[in-house]
């Protein structure tokens, strides 16, 4: 009774700050500690009930060591990169180059370069961006990241929300019309790329019926078309992997024996069907949430919204080496954590799943 | 049982958040009342407002708007003369190598401060100060012992050209004569600054409840990769703003900022995409601004076969430029001399025009009569599509006109600058923007000791005259100067061939008066009222 009301808890609290975040209210800072404080002594508590915590302690160390490899390759491979930070149209007078180098210490061996980094990294420092300049990493990170994260869940929500029902229905009747249309559009939401699905929406929705706003990051009617957008290839991507696992439990013994014990179609579905045919998708939730937090280049460009996807493009060619590092980081954190979540949450749907 | 706990915490949250507050209830963000403000489209976030430090033209929009030089452009003039602002006269002895202002009286800081004339040393101060760091501090080179202060040679800034006369005034002595210095102080690095400001906050002293300003605006919110506000400073001592706000949206995508000035959201987009300009003609807020800027083509000289001034020369003779404006079809000027049209200095027929027949001629007096001999070269550019139609249309007149395969190479911004240092090809692009509206900025490009002269071309009678020109203080005479000058670098030496002078286009939306559309791009907003 305990665990149910705690993970009701952890529930509501997610989406209460979704749903309110979406209609425009100021979040508290009192629900976001309450939320934090619920949800991690629940994962913990979790964690060492079903003895995982040797399993996760290990898996942060791994964790730490590919951040570490990571940084320190993205480090070096910036530093192979032709053209500097500092170079543009109007060459610089030889002095004002010296100034610059020695204020960002790029006129010091590299090796001591990379000492500083790592030693600025273990304590949490990122460094200041050279293109923002006298700006913290950390502060550009901590301003742009919520836009993201608030994209980025919206946009899995409703991939979820439309991936899942559709998948079961066309795996429920295979070979039917309703089958046949809707991987259809599955098809078509996974080839359909979204610089031109952006255009098109904004033409219909937005300047045709004038229902959403064409751009910009501002309340309900600016989230719907971006969100949606960005969130038709991974539904499209859940609904496929959905039905073909719809297919697979349906064919099983245990729903046979379903049938025979006679029980109804809709509790079979709901039941059996479903909860055994979500393990795949949970599977790839994952990557799937990494990677339309990093693939959101395209619509945060279209619809203007301040998220951090953009720093991760520009500063490239910017050759803002601290924010590249910086953005990369994250969102290699942002993976390996996605990955461990998905592994927990196995844990709890999958009873079958070990994991050691 | 699940759902029902589920339902019932959902629902003493919903409640608990009833009474929280909802943002954006006004007609714009922030508050603002779409009937006082002017929206406009920054295109990025401003990499600084740090004006000592802030190098690029979105971070110079708003502090030019911020603050206040000593002088200021008239942009009514079509010559953009100067007017005074914090100095109220200035003047010129010793053959324009000292330069004396007069400030303003009763200046208030928006903290409530006098401005005084060591608000002046202090931002040059800082500005050549090696620890700052500055890109724009060579701006000041100019003043006797700067160069060496900002290079950590000398130590001591007293013993720097600039100082407070008796009668409070700034007097500047610079370490040759230079007519137009005035001009620089118009630029933001120049602006007066208050150390104390800065020493209190640090990094974070640009920050809207930190930053301490003098201009017609001030800051009033800075959400980072946003939006921006300014609103009326109330104390400026000039004419006081007429537009109460300023709402500087951040949108880097054409497209994007398009469809916003469509459905009347923004009032000004500061540049619009090329490729459709045909449509975006049409519109009624569509308005085309020529720019003091040259596009052109540089030639590797020391090495073959641009080495030969017979083959440049008949490289410069091969190409139309009027086919490749036709072909952008953007309203830029084709330009054959090195000042761009619309600046003092302007010479319609100076350079080489286009005559294939001598073309011809000349690259058979190199010695390539037989044109397989002729090495391979290459014609290297940024990426970006403006400047591949132009290198494309370039190689078919090339081809056409001397029977040579030019081959084009594009590569991404910082790789392309750093091989123009180290590996030039043998033909580079490059265009420059004036930094102030003098030729100066232009002829000092070529010069033997200019970073920015990667032909390997080195003429000392034209670093003379080009030296001489920025002492004159008669216009005549320095017109004649920078004459002889581009004579020398188009038609005698011929390292470089200008291509065109831009244009710029912008959307201005019809409840906009008095915007002051300028070739110098400064966006002032003070004049600018709304319907």
């Amino acid at each position: 009774m305990i665990r149910q009301i705690w993970g009701s808890t952890i529930i509501a609290c997610f989406f209460g700050a979704v749903g309110l975040s979406f209609f425009g209210y100021q979040i508290e800072p009192w629900f976001w500690w309450f939320s934090s404080i619920v949800t991690s002594t629940g994962v913990i508590l979790f964690v060492v009930q079903r003895g995982l915590t040797l399993f996760v302690l290990r898996r942060l160390l791994e964790a730490m060591f590919v951040i570490w490899v990571i940084a320190s390759l993205t480090f070096l491979l910036l530093r192979v990169l032709p053209g500097g930070p500092f170079d543009s149209e109007k060459a610089l007078p030889k002095e004002v180059m010296a100034n610059l180098e020695k204020k960002y210490k790029l006129n010091e061996p590299l090796v001591v370069q990379y000492w500083d980094y790592m030693t600025g990294l273990a304590h949490g420092d990122l460094g200041q961006s050279y293109k923002y300049i006298s700006r913290d990493i950390t502060s550009i990170i901590s301003e742009s990241l919520p836009n993201s994260v608030q994209l980025g869940i919206y946009a899995l929500l409703i991939s979820y929300l439309i991936g899942i029902p559709i998948g079961v229905l066309a795996g429920w009747k295979p070979g039917s019309k309703l089958d046949f249309s809707a991987m259809f559009m599955a098809i078509s939401g996974v080839s359909l790329p979204s610089f031109l699905m952006a255009p098109i929406f904004i033409l219909i929705f937005a300047k045709g019926l004038g229902w959403f706003e064409p751009a910009l990051w501002e309340g309900p009617r600016y989230y719907v078309l971006p969100t949606v957008i960005l969130g038709i290839r991974p539904a499209a991507v859940i609904a496929r992997l959905t039905r073909a696992s719809v297919l697979e439990v349906i064919h099983s013994d245990y729903i046979r024996t379903a049938k025979a014990k006679g029980l109804d179609a809709k509790s079979i579905l709901f039941k059996h069907v479903l909860r055994n045919s979500l393990i795949p998708v949970l599977t790839l939730s994952g990557p799937l949430a990494a990677g339309v937090l990093t693939g959101s280049f395209v619509i945060e460009q279209i619809f203007a919204i301040p998220g951090l996807a953009k720093h991760l493009v520009l500063s490239v060619s910017n050759r803002d080496y601290p924010l590249i590092l910086g953005t990369t980081l994250l969102f290699s954190l942002m993976l390996v954590v996605a990955n461990l979540i998905t592994d927990l949450l196995m844990a709890i749907v999958d009873p079958r799943v070990k994991i050691s | 049982m699940q759902f029902t706990v589920k339902m019932g915490l959902l629902l003493v949250f919903a409640l608990g958040f009833s009474g929280c507050t909802k943002k954006n209830s006004g007609q714009l963000e922030y508050g603002l009342k779409l009937s006082e403000t002017l929206r406009i489209n920054l295109e990025q976030e401003p990499p600084s407002l740090d004006w000592s430090k802030a190098t690029d033209t979105t971070s110079s929009l708003v502090t030019v708007n911020l603050m206040d030089g000593l002088v200021d452009y008239n942009l009514e003039d079509p010559d953009l003369s100067l007017k005074p602002a914090l100095a109220t006269e200035w003047t010129s002895s010793n053959n324009a190598q000292t330069w004396t202002f007069k400030l303003r009286k009763g200046v208030k800081w928006t903290d409530g401060a006098d401005f005084e004339a060591q608000h002046v040393i202090d931002g040059w101060k800082r500005l050549l100060l090696p620890a700052t760091a500055s890109e724009y501090a060579y701006f000041l080179f100019d003043i006797k012992g700067a160069q060496d202060f900002n290079s950590g040679k000398l130590k001591d800034f007293s013993k720097v050209g600039v100082r407070i006369n008796e009668l409070g005034e700034l007097v500047v002595e610079l370490r040759q004569a230079m007519s137009f210095f005035p001009l620089l102080l118009t630029h933001h690095s120049t602006y007066p600054l208050r150390q104390d400001v800065v020493d209190k906050f640090g990094d974070r002293w640009t920050n809207p409840e930190n930053i301490v300003t003098l201009g017609p605006y001030k800051l009033k919110v800075w959400e980072h990769d946003k939006a921006l506000v300014l609103e009326r400073n109330e104390t400026y001592y000039g004419e006081k703003a007429i537009t109460k706000n300023i709402l500087g949206y951040m949108i880097n995508e054409y497209s994007t900022a398009i469809n916003l000035a469509e459905g009347g959201k923004l009032d000004f987009q500061p540049s619009l995409p090329a490729k459709e300009l045909p449509l975006l003609k049409q519109r009624s807020g569509f308005r085309q601004i020529s720019t003091l800027s040259t596009y052109y083509y540089g030639f590797n000289t020391r090495k073959i076969p641009f080495n030969n001034l017979k083959v440049r020369e008949a490289f410069v003779h091969a190409i139309d430029r009027k086919q490749i404006t036709d072909l952008l079809a953007a309203g830029h000027a084709p330009l054959s001399g090195w000042v761009p049209t619309g600046m003092f200095g302007y010479e319609a027929d100076r350079g080489l025009g286009f005559d294939p027949a001598r073309a011809a001629e000349l690259l058979n007096e190199a010695g390539y009569s037989d044109r397989s001999k002729f090495p391979k070269v290459s014609l290297a550019f940024n990426t970006n599509e403006n400047h591949q139609r132009i290198a494309e249309n370039v190689q078919a007149q090339i081809k056409k006109n001397l029977g040579i395969d030019v081959q084009i190479a594009n590569e991404e911004w910082k790789v392309y600058l750093n091989r123009l240092r180290n590996d030039t090809p043998s033909i580079y692009r490059l265009g420059w923007l004036a930094d102030y509206p003098d030729p100066s900025t232009f002829m000092s490009l070529m010069t033997s000791i200019s970073e920015n002269n990667h032909t390997g071309w080195k003429n000392p009678k034209y670093d003379e005259l080009v030296n001489k020109g920025a002492t004159l203080t008669d216009k005549e005479e320095r017109r004649k100067i920078y004459s002889e000058a581009q004579k020398i670098l188009l038609e005698i030496d011929v390292p470089v061939m200008p291509i065109y002078s831009s244009v710029r286009h912008v959307l201005l939306s019809d409840r906009v008066q008095n915007f002051p559309l300028n070739s110098l791009e400064r966006w002032t907003f003070k004049g600018v009222s709304l319907k």
